[in-house]
């Protein structure tokens, strides 16, 4: 997150020329924040896929899922609103989610700003 | 982000207002407190912020110490570090609005606590299923988390729990118990200041959601009775989990009170603290 008030420049969004837009790469990149994420833990080793899931495969919290968030911005912007795409999700909706789900997402913001 | 308050390093997630049209002003700023040990400000950011942040509220959500990605110092775990914590997150993101403060469980006894001994910062509070930090609290966590923190580190019950409620709550719980003997959170939370039993100290708005099945509603009489603006509102059928099992009502609810309490004009001579805050103090550090 970042405001004005907080006296700390907001992420930079990456230019269209930059963020990859096909599944293949945001799969490539969003796995390689999971890793990061999972590093924390000890566990750099999981295999990520599209059917891989946040809470049972990764064993990843749902304070993991809103960490990922701020890597998302960090990478695409406010191309990306994970906030808003959890908003329209059940809880249990959330914690059956999938990495494929994600990059599903991921993937229509980025071309919805580019067409736009 | 992760930024500095006070002795500690806190993590917060910060929703900006979607611009309304016709919106005149600063928006309104929510704050949401969550619960103890199996807790994180994750609870809101799945259920309440997004929607707050989409109805053109300002929404802060922070994880307190010792749980989800802030720090967890060994000590200094009683209820008044927690409400210091949360002024200091408010100074810190030089926040100058008077804040809707909403919390749930433990959330609510920091927001409590935070209401009535910085009401200058304070416009309304909400507390969700929660017990201001009175005398009797006290007693209720000194024993619960006694229980705990023993039964918590014993794979059997973590394996019981998980058999009868689920992988979810069971590596939650493990999370507690590990939380619980690795500070001195369990002794300590229950240990500090309190308030006097009449609320006379809160004087702010209230506003009190209860799940029926649950013990807190046996405080509605008081909050009644003690409190001088405070609406009370019981979830029939429903037990303690009111956030995460009646989302959309207490989301309903909490918009509705937040849009009276924070209409352009003000006739209420509450309101007439504004502008009268604490300085605003430099983000000391900030990291991503």
């Amino acid at each position: 997150m970042t405001t004005d008030a907080t006296g700390v420049a907001p992420a930079q969004p990456q230019n269209g020329a930059q963020a990859r837009t096909d599944p293949g790469a945001v799969l490539a990149d969003i796995a390689g924040m999971l890793r990061e994420l999972l590093e924390e833990y000890g566990l750099d080793e999981a295999e990520i896929g599209r059917e891989t899931t946040f809470h049972d495969d990764l064993e990843l919290e749902s304070i993991d899922l809103v960490s990922l968030s701020g890597s998302l911005r960090e990478h695409y912007g406010d191309r990306v609103n994970f906030a808003e795409f959890v908003a329209d999700l059940e809880l249990d909706e959330i914690i059956a989610l999938t990495v494929g789900q994600l990059v599903d997402f991921v993937v229509e913001s980025l071309r919805a700003t580019e067409a736009g | 982000m992760k930024i500095r308050t006070g002795d500690i390093t806190t993590h917060v997630q910060h929703l900006p207002a979607a611009v309304r049209e016709g919106q005149q002003g600063e928006p309104p700023v929510v704050v949401f407190v969550h619960g103890l040990l199996t807790d994180s400000l994750a609870s809101y950011y799945f259920t309440l912020g997004p929607a707050f942040a989409a109805a053109g509220i300002d929404v802060i959500m922070y994880d307190l110490r010792g749980h989800g990605r802030s720090e967890r110092p060994s000590s200094g775990y009683q209820v008044e570090c927690f409400v210091d914590d949360l002024i200091a997150l408010l100074d810190a993101l030089g926040e100058r609005r008077q804040v809707h403060l909403v919390g749930n469980s433990f959330g609510g006894t920091v927001a409590a606590g935070a209401a009535a001994w910085y009401p200058e910062r304070i416009a309304t509070l909400t507390l969700i299923e929660a017990e201001p930090p009175v005398q009797r609290w006290t007693r209720h966590m000194a024993e619960g988390l006694a229980l705990a923190k023993e039964q918590l580190v014993h794979e059997e019950v973590i394996d019981w729990i998980k058999e009868n409620r689920g992988a979810q709550t069971a590596r939650l719980s493990r999370i507690a118990g590990r939380i619980l003997n690795s500070t001195t959170l369990g002794q300590e939370v229950w240990s500090g200041r309190v308030i006097d039993d009449d609320l006379s100290a809160i004087t702010c708005p209230v506003l009190a959601i209860f799940g029926e099945e649950s013990g807190l509603v046996a405080q509605v009489p008081l909050f009644e009775s003690a409190l001088d603006r405070c609406r009370t509102v019981v979830l029939p059928d429903q037990g303690h989990s009111v956030l995460v099992e009646r989302t959309k009502e207490t989301r309903d609810l909490l918009l509705e009170w937040i849009r009276e309490h924070d209409l352009p004009q003000h006739h209420d001579g509450h309101r007439e603290h504004r502008g009268h805050r604490a300085p605003v103090h430099q983000l000391a550090e900030a990291l991503r």
